[in-house]
């Protein structure tokens, strides 16, 4: 049992039963090893996860998201190398928590290399050392239980789907679930240990079942059918690898022997494959979607929701339009005589080579030391990032590197007083660390899909000069990311990526037509984008609004869109996020609005034509010879 | 800690054949350079290479070298080796081939090898501690997420991998030591792309896809859960076969390098290579030697154009020229009517 104050209790946890068989999976199974927990803030995940420790009776071992691979792997033993002079691995958070739990609050919000370092081990029970002189392999039979809170930042697919589980969580809504949740928090903040007591008798039935079903999980049986069926499943919702077959299997299996069977059936099947597979969901281009034998088959080949024992959550995004709405939209298709422009997709148009756009123009950013070649790694003062190096410091040094400085020491302890000691350090021996992180550049292309632009005809260009500029990103190593926006909302369909093949195969996708709701789409980026920089400092942001600059639905109902968009766009101009406005405009419009909403946005600005480098090399050599 | 060590039978992975078949053209014929193993997430690209670790034959070395150097490789050894054979002479061991493993955290000091702390402070002298760039010497290096590794880390393996040694120069210590080695990567294709210069070192590429059939889906699953349950017995009952398979390996390893190469080999390699539009020699010799390996390990004391039809998958599309978002592949039946012409 753990010592300190008493944590609050599992059972006393009101509702969440998905996270709550989540959990309880992990710990009855052993082949359940990682669990994501997504909620908002205010979901009472932490509350939760925290909760296992008394219910396991196993250790958990807190892991804050901001451990770097030396915190979570270990280093070097400073104290036994200097009382010993032995070089041995100080353990790790990994290594401490080995046989119990690592709890990660707001996982997403780590280093991405770091995490994925930190699921490897889990995933394969198997830790390697190869840091600070010390290489060792050691066994790291850990369940992780992670949560993250999606509003931040999302996560790659590739980290998510090192998760068995993934299940979400909303925040109460009804008042009687409310008032209950507030009376047990105070009742146990007044007294835990009444409190305790009161649910200890639940806490045992819990652990009861637990410790029962962890003994029958090896005896439980899946027909061959069903596992068929798993497998069916996943591939229809586009689980790539098998890594969502097998926890679906594993999960099953657990719920089946929490229920003290020993044989999964259907049903435990769904629920494993609501846990197990909302989060390896991918969007499927052609769904061909046949009548589910089924009426319950648990996923949908969507891509967008992730609850699924929840109700949908307020987000406007990709949900179905309200009929007011429609209405306008029949208006706005008359006023522009174009009947049916719902929808059409455009092939991706010309490309040409780009020019600068993120240096150039009149509000230029810090220019980096050097632009050649690839922007997004440098070495980055303070302490964050990760040591790369170790070099002999200039001048005074907080940020010590610990090995490199006693490998100095070593070679010239000759000659030196030493006296009791093992080691003796001088100045000369410190050698400081060399950090590096990628400060880099993110790129979030915001793409105006609305009719208005499809109806041009233009959509087929500025899929061009998109695609171009992701080339350009790709050869620059820059992150980037997709956002479209049309009808009532923007929607992210890429988040910010290395991959940028992957970015043009959604490109060709992208669906026009709809209204222009401007100001929701630069709000919604603003966030995004501003929550990004957040968890990513130091890298630089570049929102890339690609738009005519009109709008027709305005944010606040009622408002004129163009003026609110003008107006809202001098909130958006925030430090640490730069726009660039490509006016996608044709230019026979007396007012250029996307200018005007570039000073507003304090924006670079370009028209589209203008990225393209060899046209204005060329127009600029007509410019010469005239 | 046997989830440590024990690994998923090679012979039991199921499907996937072109990443099994690059995987052991490599074992047969470490000189053709390695392999990377391009796709999806949980297609079995790490258990695979892992799982090769149940198969390597065992190889020459010198006992008691802590370089592994190779015995017939007078060339590269180590300043250790190179006294010993001045004066009393090596002593040769047989040792199994391994799989060397890059974690993604690795430091400089551990892949390249620094001074060893705990000697000097111990007794006052510079001694040089291998790391992995030693330990891979012989063996196959294992890069997981190649395209997450540390630009600096990669720059050192790709001196190493175009050297053939390990030099290191760096916290006051100066050293030599061979570190030929197999680089075997994998990579995610939607976590970012490789650096041009890692992606030309590797002989052979593989994109690999999913598995969409359910039943072999569901059979993928039924022996890893299998495995997972007893890792020991589930390997021991696969012992057999695995056992076979190393023997096939390792004679055809002996073998490789007394298949001869005939000049209607090489005219029929530069013709499909030339065809395909691939620049420079190095296509052609990876070519030769990965159709060399494959005929060895079907047996055969000379190369026929079915392996030829084998490895062109494996050598060329990496190496077509191609723009970043164009898919490359090698179209079969064009690859069959330029070998239909020779």
């Amino acid at each position: 049992m753990p010592e300190g104050p008493l944590s609050y209790p599992f059972s006393a946890v009101f509702g969440m039963e998905a996270a709550k068989d989540a959990i309880r999976c992990a710990i009855c199974s052993p082949g359940i090893r990682t669990v994501l927990i997504r909620g908002p803030s205010g979901s009472a995940k932490t509350v939760l996860c925290r909760s296992v420790e008394g219910l396991s009776g196993r250790r958990v071992v807190n892991i804050p998201p901001g451990a770097d691979m030396e915190r979570l792997f270990g280093s070097m033993d400073m104290e036994r190398l200097l009382d010993t002079g032995e070089a041995r691995l100080e353990k790790g958070l990994v290594a401490e928590a080995e046989g119990g739990l690592a709890f990660v609050d707001d996982v997403n919000l780590m280093d991405e290399r770091t995490s994925i370092a930190l699921l490897d081990a889990v995933v394969t029970g198997t830790i390697r050392t190869e840091r600070d002189g010390i290489s060792e392999v050691s066994s790291a039979d850990v369940v992780l239980i992670a949560t993250m809170n999606p509003d931040e930042r999302e996560m790659s697919d590739h980290l998510l789907d090192r998760f068995d589980i993934c299940v979400s969580v909303s925040p109460a809504e009804d008042s009687d679930a409310r008032r209950e949740i507030a009376s047990r928090r105070m009742r146990f903040e007044d007294s835990r240990a009444d409190f305790c007591e009161s649910f200890e008798e639940k806490q045992s039935e819990e652990r009861k079942a637990m410790e029962d079903a962890a003994r029958i999980v090896p005896l439980v049986s899946v027909s061959d059918e069903l596992r068929l069926i798993v497998s069916e499943m996943c591939d229809k919702v586009g689980a790539e690898g098998v890594r969502g077959d097998i926890a679906v299997i594993n999960t099953s299996i657990a719920l089946a022997a929490l229920d003290r069977r020993d044989s999964v059936t259907r049903s435990d099947v769904e629920r494993a494959a609501a846990m197990c597979l909302v989060h390896r969901r991918r969007y499927i281009p052609e769904p061909p979607p046949e009548p589910p034998e089924n009426e319950e088959e648990p996923p949908e080949d969507r891509e967008d929701q992730k609850d699924q024992e929840e109700p949908p959550r307020d987000e406007e995004g990709s949900q179905e339009e309200p009929p007011e709405d429609r209405e306008d939209q029949r208006e706005q298709n008359a006023e522009m005589s174009l009947p049916n422009i719902d929808d059409m997709m455009f092939e991706v148009g010309r490309q040409f080579r780009v020019i600068d756009y993120l240096g150039k123009g009149k509000k230029a950013v810090k220019p980096s030391s050097s632009r050649k070649g690839r922007r997004s790694e440098q070495e980055c003062a303070g302490t964050s990032g990760r040591q790369v190096s170790a070099r002999i410091p200039d001048g005074k040094t907080r940020d010590i590197a610990f090995g490199a400085t006693m490998r100095a020491a070593a070679l010239s302890q000759k000659g030196r007083e030493r006296g009791s000691m093992r080691i003796v350090v001088e100045d000369s021996d410190i050698r400081e660390k060399v950090r590096r992180a990628r400060t880099g550049c993110t790129v979030m292309f915001l793409v105006d899909a609305s009719g208005s632009i499809g109806a041009r005809r233009r959509m087929s260009a500025v899929k061009g000069a998109v695609l171009s500029m992701l080339k350009d990103s790709y050869v620059k190593r820059d992150k980037v990311g997709l956002m479209v926006f049309r009808r009532s909302s923007a929607e992210v369909i890429l988040p910010p990526t290395r991959s940028v093949e992957y970015g043009y195969k959604l490109l060709e996708d992208i669906p026009t037509g709809g209204r222009t709701p401007l100001s929701a789409a630069m709000t919604t980026a603003s966030d995004y984008m501003t929550a990004y920089s957040r968890s990513h400092p130091g890298e630089r942001c570049y929102i890339v609004l690609m738009t005519d600059g009109r709008s027709n639905v305005p944010y606040v109902e009622g408002a004129d869109p163009n003026k609110e968009a003008r107006e809202l766009a001098e909130d958006l101009d925030v430090p640490g996020i730069q726009w660039i406005v490509v006016n996608t405009g044709n230019g026979f419009r007396m007012v250029d609005s996307a200018s005007e909403l570039a000073s507003h946005l304090g924006a670079l600005y370009f028209n589209l034509e203008e990225l393209d480098a060899d046209a204005l090399a060329s127009s600029v050599r007509a410019a010469a010879r005239l | 800690m046997s989830r440590v060590s024990t690994v998923f039978p090679f012979v039991d992975i199921v499907g996937q054949e072109e990443m099994k078949r690059a995987l052991i053209l490599n074992v047969v014929d470490p000189g053709i350079g390695g392999v990377l193993l391009k796709g999806e997430k949980g297609t079995a690209k790490s258990t695979s290479v892992r799982s090769l670790g149940g198969v390597l034959p065992s190889r020459k070395r010198v006992k008691g070298c802590r370089f592994g150097c190779d015995p017939n490789d007078k060339d590269s050894m180590c300043e250790s080796c190179r006294s010993l054979l001045a004066g009393p002479g090596i002593e040769i061991e047989e040792a199994p081939m391994e799989v060397v493993e890059l974690p993604l955290g690795a430091t400089e000091d551990r892949v390249a090898g620094t001074i060893d702390i705990e000697h000097a402070l111990k007794t006052g002298e510079k001694r040089f501690e291998p790391g992995v760039l030693a330990r891979a010497n012989g063996n196959l290096l294992y890069i997981d997420e190649g395209n997450l590794l540390e630009d600096h880390i990669v720059d050192m393996l790709l001196d190493s991998a175009a050297m053939g040694v390990n030099y290191v120069e760096r916290e006051g210590i100066s050293f030599s030591h061979p570190s030929r080695f197999v680089l075997v990567g994998t990579m995610n294709p939607e976590e970012g792309d490789l650096r041009p210069q890692l992606l030309d070192r590797f002989g052979l590429s593989v994109d690999i896809k999913g598995e969409h059939d359910p039943k072999t889906r569901a059979e993928i699953v039924r022996r890893r859960l299998e495995f997972d349950d007893a890792p020991e017995r589930y390997a021991a009952s696969r012992s057999e076969e695995t056992e076979k398979l190393r023997s096939r390996i390792a004679e055809a390893s002996a073998r490789v390098r007394s298949i001869s190469v005939g000049p209607e080999v090489v005219d029929a390699v530069v013709s499909i290579t030339s065809h395909f539009g691939i620049d420079g020699h190095r296509a052609d010799i990876v070519m030769i030697k990965a159709a060399r390996a494959n005929a060895a390990f079907e047996g055969r004391d000379r190369i026929i154009s079915d392996d030829l039809v084998a490895v062109a998958e494996l050598v060329l599309p990496h190496r077509m020229r191609r723009r970043p978002f164009e898919d490359s592949s090698i179209d079969r039946e064009e690859l069959e009517r330029c070998l239909k012409d020779l």
